[in-house]
C-alpha cells in the first residue's frame, strides 16, 4: 500500500511539473497582456512600463526560472488585474467549488446507489426501464440549458427559488440540481450493470439459496463487490466538478474556480490561471489517494 | 431589494409626507461582470466607473447626459481661461472626503499626479497624452493646469480625472476614498459590493441609501433577476431579452464601423471604398440581427457629439453601382479579385458573429472576395491597433465609444496620420484634426464638422456601419432612465424610489 501511494505521488509530482510547464508556455504564447491590459490608444511607452512593472521584458526562460523559484517558496505570484497575491484569490473560489462539488457528489453517489441497485433488483420491469430512460436523459441533456430553463421555470414563472448568486440554502437548490443530473445518470447506469452482475455471481446465489432476504443481499452481499468500478466513476465525476463546472458557476453568478479559470483566461491573469491549475491539481491528485484507499479498503487483494 | 419594507416605507412617507422614509431605501444592480479593483484612476472602464464615478469619487467637472447644460461643476465651482495655456479651477469649500479629511487643492494636485504615474498604469492617463500638463496649486481652493500645447477643452478632460486625498498612495487601492455620496461598505470578493449613503456629503442627500452590486455573466439571468425583484436594475441585457414594459432602450455612445487600411490594394481606391459602403444593406439589420432602434452611422461620433455633420448622407444600398464600381476599377487595373480578409470580434456585441457573417455575404454578392475571421479580444488588437498587418487587404469590424460630448477623444486616434488606429495618412485629415483639437468654440465645431464631411465624401475613410443601442431592465420599484452615458457610469443619485 505505502509503495503504491509513493509511487502515486512520484507520477503525480511529475504530471505536475509536465502540466506547469506547458500551461506555463502555452499561456505565454497567447498573447501580450500590455496588449490587452492598457488601453487600445496607449503608448509603447505606457506598454513598455508596463512590461517592465510586471518583468514581462525578460526573456520567457528567464521569466520560468523566476516563477519556479518563488514557486518553491510557495509564492504564486500577484493576479495583474485584482492586485492580490494569486493563491489567495484562487483559494477563495475553491472553497465555493469544494463545498458544491463535496454536496452534489455526495447527493448522486447515495441516490444513484438506491436507485441502480433497485433498478439492477428488477431488471426490464417498468421501474428499471424508467430509471435507464432518465439516466440517458440526464447523461446527455446540455448544462446551460438545463440551467437556463431551470431559472425560467422555477426562479421566473413559479418563484419559488432564487435565479442566481449565493445568499442563503435555497440558492444552492438549482446549481447543485443542475450539477446533479448528468453524473446521476452515468453512476446510475454503472451501478447498476455492476449490481446485475454481482446479483447473477455464485455467491449470491448461494446466499440466497440459505435464505438471506433481498435487502441484506443487495446492502451487505453484493454492493461492496459491485462499488469497485463505481468509485472510479465517482472519482472522475468529482475530478470533472473539481476542475471547475463551468458553465453552471458562470450561469448561476457562483464565485467558485471554474467560473475564476475562465475569467482569468480571457484577462490573460497568468499568475491566476497557474495557480488554480495547481491546485486544482493537487486536489485532484488528494482525491485519486482517497479512491486508492477507498479500493484498498474494499478489495484486500490491492492492499498488497 | 426587499419590496414589502420598501412598499411600507413608501406608504408612510406619503401618507406622513416625511422625506426621511421615503430617502431610506436599498437598491441591487446587477452587472455583467466584478471589477478587478475599485480604484478611482480606472474609473473609466465600465466596470469600475459604473460602481466607482460619482458615487464614490467625483471630479472636478460632469458632462450633462440628461440635459443640455454641457459641462456642469461638480467639485470645481467655476474654472476660467487665465491665457492660452493655462486654466484656473476655483474648487467647492467645505467638502470633505469619506476618511474625514478636507478636500483641496493638493488633493487634486496629487490625483492628476497619481494617475500620470508610471509607477502604475492607470486609465484615465490616455486622455492626456501627448499633452504635458502641470498642476500648480494657487491657493488651498484655486489651481493652475499650465498645459503644452494648448488645451481648449481641459474642463472636458478633466471630467474624468477622479479625486483622491493626497494622503493616497501610489499603489492601485481597494479601499477607494472619495468626495462621492458613497462609500465603499463591503466588498465580499466574487459576489457583491455594497456602497452605502454617507451622512457628512456636501450636496444633496440622495434617495438611495444603500446600493448593492451583483454580478452575473449571462444576460438571460440578469433580465430575470429584475424580473423577480432580485435587483433592480440590469443596465445591460441583450435585446432578445428586452421584451417587456420593464425595459428601456438607450444610445450607448458606440459606434460599429469596418475599419479600411487605405495603404493595401484594392482598398487604396477610393472607387473600391465605395463600393464597400454601397454593398452593404445596413437597413436589413436593424429590427432583426441588431435591436430596434439602431441608427444607421455617417461618422464615428454619434450625432450628439460636437460638431457632427448633418450634411453627411448615408450612401444608400446600391448593389448594382457597387458591382459597376468594381468593374470600372479592375478596368484599370485595380486588383479588385484580391481576397479581402474581414476580421471580427466575437461577443464584441450581441449578434456580432452573425453581423459579420451577413456583411460577408453582402459583399461577395456585389463581386468582393471576402473572407471572414471571427477572432477574440487579445487576437483583435492585433489587427487593431499598429503596427498593422500587412499581408493582405484587411477590414477590422470594430467599435468605437465616445460619450464624452467631443470628437477629439476619437479623432487623433483614428483619423490622424500617427493615430494608433489610422487606416488614413491624408495631410488635409492632419491639418484639420491638429487645428479642430487646438481651437475654441465655433471655430472648433466648424472645423470638427469640416473633418467629418470631408471624411465621409471625399476620404470614404472607412464602412460605417451603426450607432448602437443598449437595453437596460428598471424594476417597477424605482425610477431610472438610461443614458448615453449607462455604460460607463451609473450615478445612485440619479436613482429615484416609487
Amino acid at each position: 500500500m505505502k509503495s503504491t501511494l509513493g509511487k502515486r505521488a512520484l507520477s503525480s509530482f511529475v504530471s505536475l511539473f509536465v502540466l506547469i510547464v506547458l500551461v506555463f508556455f502555452l499561456s505565454r504564447l497567447t498573447g501580450d497582456p500590455a496588449a490587452l491590459y492598457l488601453p487600445v490608444d496607449a503608448s509603447e511607452e505606457m506598454r513598455q512600463n508596463f512590461r517592465e512593472l510586471h518583468g514581462l521584458n525578460d526573456p520567457v526562460l528567464v521569466q520560468f526560472g523566476r516563477y519556479l523559484a518563488d514557486l518553491a517558496q510557495f509564492d504564486f505570484g500577484e493576479s495583474l488585474r485584482k492586485a492580490r497575491p494569486a493563491l489567495d484569490v484562487v483559494l477563495e473560489a475553491f472553497v465555493w467549488t469544494l463545498k458544491l462539488a463535496l454536496i452534489t457528489m455526495t447527493l448522486v453517489t447515495a441516490a444513484a446507489i438506491v436507485v441502480g441497485s433497485i433498478a439492477a433488483f428488477q431488471v426490464g420491469r417498468p421501474f428499471d426501464r424508467f430509471a435507464s430512460v432518465l439516466s440517458l436523459i440526464g447523461a446527455s441533456a446540455p448544462d446551460f440549458w438545463i440551467a437556463i430553463v431551470g431559472i425560467v421555470i422555477f426562479s421566473v414563472n413559479l418563484a419559488w427559488l432564487p435565479t442566481s448568486g449565493t445568499g442563503t440554502i435555497w440558492h444552492w437548490v438549482l446549481p447543485i440540481s443542475v450539477l446533479f443530473i448528468r453524473p446521476f445518470g452515468l453512476i446510475l447506469q454503472i451501478v447498476r450493470g455492476s449490481m446485475i452482475n454481482a446479483l447473477g455471481s455464485p455467491y449470491v446465489k448461494t446466499a440466497r439459496a440459505k435464505g438471506v432476504k433481498n435487502g441484506p443481499v443487495i446492502f451487505v452481499h453484493t454492493l461492496r463487490n459491485a462499488m469497485l468500478p463505481v468509485i472510479t466513476v465517482i472519482g472522475d465525476q468529482a475530478a470533472a466538478l473539481l476542475n471547475g463546472a463551468v458553465v453552471v458557476e458562470t450561469i448561476f453568478g457562483f464565485p467558485g474556480v471554474g467560473k475564476l479559470m475562465i475569467d482569468s483566461i480571457l484577462q490573460r491573469d497568468f499568475n491566476v490561471i497557474l495557480a488554480a491549475i495547481m491546485v486544482t491539481a493537487v486536489a485532484i491528485f488528494i482525491m485519486n489517494i482517497l479512491i486508492d484507499i477507498a479500493y484498498a479498503l474494499l478489495d484486500p487483494r490491492i492492499r498488497a | 431589494m426587499k419590496h414589502a419594507t420598501l412598499l411600507a416605507g413608501a406608504l408612510l412617507a406619503t401618507s406622513a409626507f416625511n422625506p426621511a422614509f421615503a430617502q431610506d431605501a436599498d437598491v441591487t444592480v446587477v452587472l455583467a461582470e466584478e471589477p478587478d479593483l475599485v480604484e478611482p484612476c480606472m474609473a473609466t472602464r465600465s466596470n469600475i466607473g459604473r460602481i466607482v464615478l460619482g458615487n464614490i469619487s467625483e471630479t472636478l467637472t460632469e458632462l450633462d447626459v440628461r440635459g443640455d447644460e454641457g459641462l456642469k461643476p461638480r467639485l470645481a465651482e467655476s474654472w476660467e481661461m487665465v491665457n492660452d495655456t493655462t486654466w484656473r479651477f476655483n474648487l467647492r469649500q467645505g467638502v470633505s472626503f469619506s476618511d474625514g479629511s478636507a478636500f483641496d487643492a493638493e488633493d487634486v494636485k496629487h490625483s492628476f499626479e497619481r494617475a500620470q504615474s508610471d509607477q502604475i498604469t492607470c486609465e484615465i492617463s490616455r486622455y492626456y497624452e501627448g499633452i504635458s500638463i502641470t498642476p500648480k496649486v494657487v491657493d488651498a481652493h484655486t489651481i493652475d493646469f499650465t498645459t503644452d500645447p494648448a488645451q481648449p477643452i481641459l474642463p472636458l478632460l478633466l471630467s474624468l480625472l477622479t479625486i483622491v486625498p493626497s494622503e493616497t498612495p501610489i499603489e492601485f487601492t481597494r479601499e477607494p476614498v472619495g468626495t462621492g455620496p458613497y462609500v465603499l461598505a463591503d466588498w465580499a470578493p466574487g459576489q457583491s459590493i455594497t456602497l452605502e449613503r454617507r451622512d457628512d456629503y456636501w450636496g444633496d442627500a440622495p434617495a438611495v441609501s444603500k446600493a448593492t452590486y451583483v454580478f452575473r455573466n449571462d444576460p438571460s439571468v440578469r433580465a430575470a433577476m429584475v424580473a423577480t425583484g432580485e435587483a433592480d436594475i440590469a443596465p445591460s441585457i441583450s435585446a432578445i431579452d428586452a421584451t417587456t414594459e420593464m425595459d428601456q432602450s438607450y444610445p450607448n455612445s458606440e459606434t460599429t464601423y469596418l475599419r479600411i487600411d487605405h495603404a493595401v490594394a484594392p482598398l487604396d481606391d477610393k472607387r473600391v471604398r465605395e463600393a464597400l459602403n454601397i454593398g452593404i444593406d445596413r437597413e436589413a439589420f436593424v429590427g432583426t440581427i441588431l435591436a430596434e432602434g439602431t441608427d444607421i452611422a455617417t461618422a464615428i461620433n454619434v450625432p450628439t457629439t460636437l460638431g457632427w455633420n448633418a450634411d453627411t448622407a448615408v450612401r444608400g444600398y446600391d448593389p448594382e453601382r457597387a458591382k459597376a464600381l468594381l468593374e470600372e476599377a479592375k478596368a484599370d487595373g485595380v486588383p479588385v479579385d484580391t481576397e479581402i480578409l474581414l476580421v471580427g470580434r466575437t461577443g464584441n456585441f450581441p449578434g456580432a458573429t452573425e453581423t459579420f457573417e451577413a456583411i460577408q455575404s453582402m459583399l461577395s454578392e456585389v463581386g468582393f472576395n471576402i473572407r471572414l475571421q471571427m477572432v477574440e479580444v487579445a487576437e483583435h488588437e492585433q489587427y487593431y491597433s499598429k503596427p498593422y498587418v500587412q499581408d493582405q487587404p484587411i477590414l477590422v469590424g470594430a467599435q468605437h465609444d465616445n460619450s464624452r460630448g467631443d470628437p477629439v477623444f476619437s479623432m487623433y486616434f483614428k483619423y490622424h496620420s500617427d493615430g494608433r488606429q489610422s487606416g488614413i495618412a491624408d495631410d488635409k485629415a492632419d491639418d484639420l484634426v491638429e487645428r479642430a483639437t487646438a481651437a475654441t468654440g465655433e471655430e472648433r465645431e466648424a472645423l470638427w464638422s469640416e473633418l467629418f464631411g470631408y471624411l465621409h465624401d471625399e476620404v470614404i475613410a472607412d464602412v460605417l456601419l451603426f450607432h448602437m443601442v443598449g437595453h437596460a431592465r428598471v424594476g417597477n420599484g424605482v425610477d431610472y432612465t438610461p443614458t448615453i452615458a449607462t455604460n460607463s457610469q451609473l450615478q445612485l443619485s440619479e436613482i429615484g424610489i416609487k
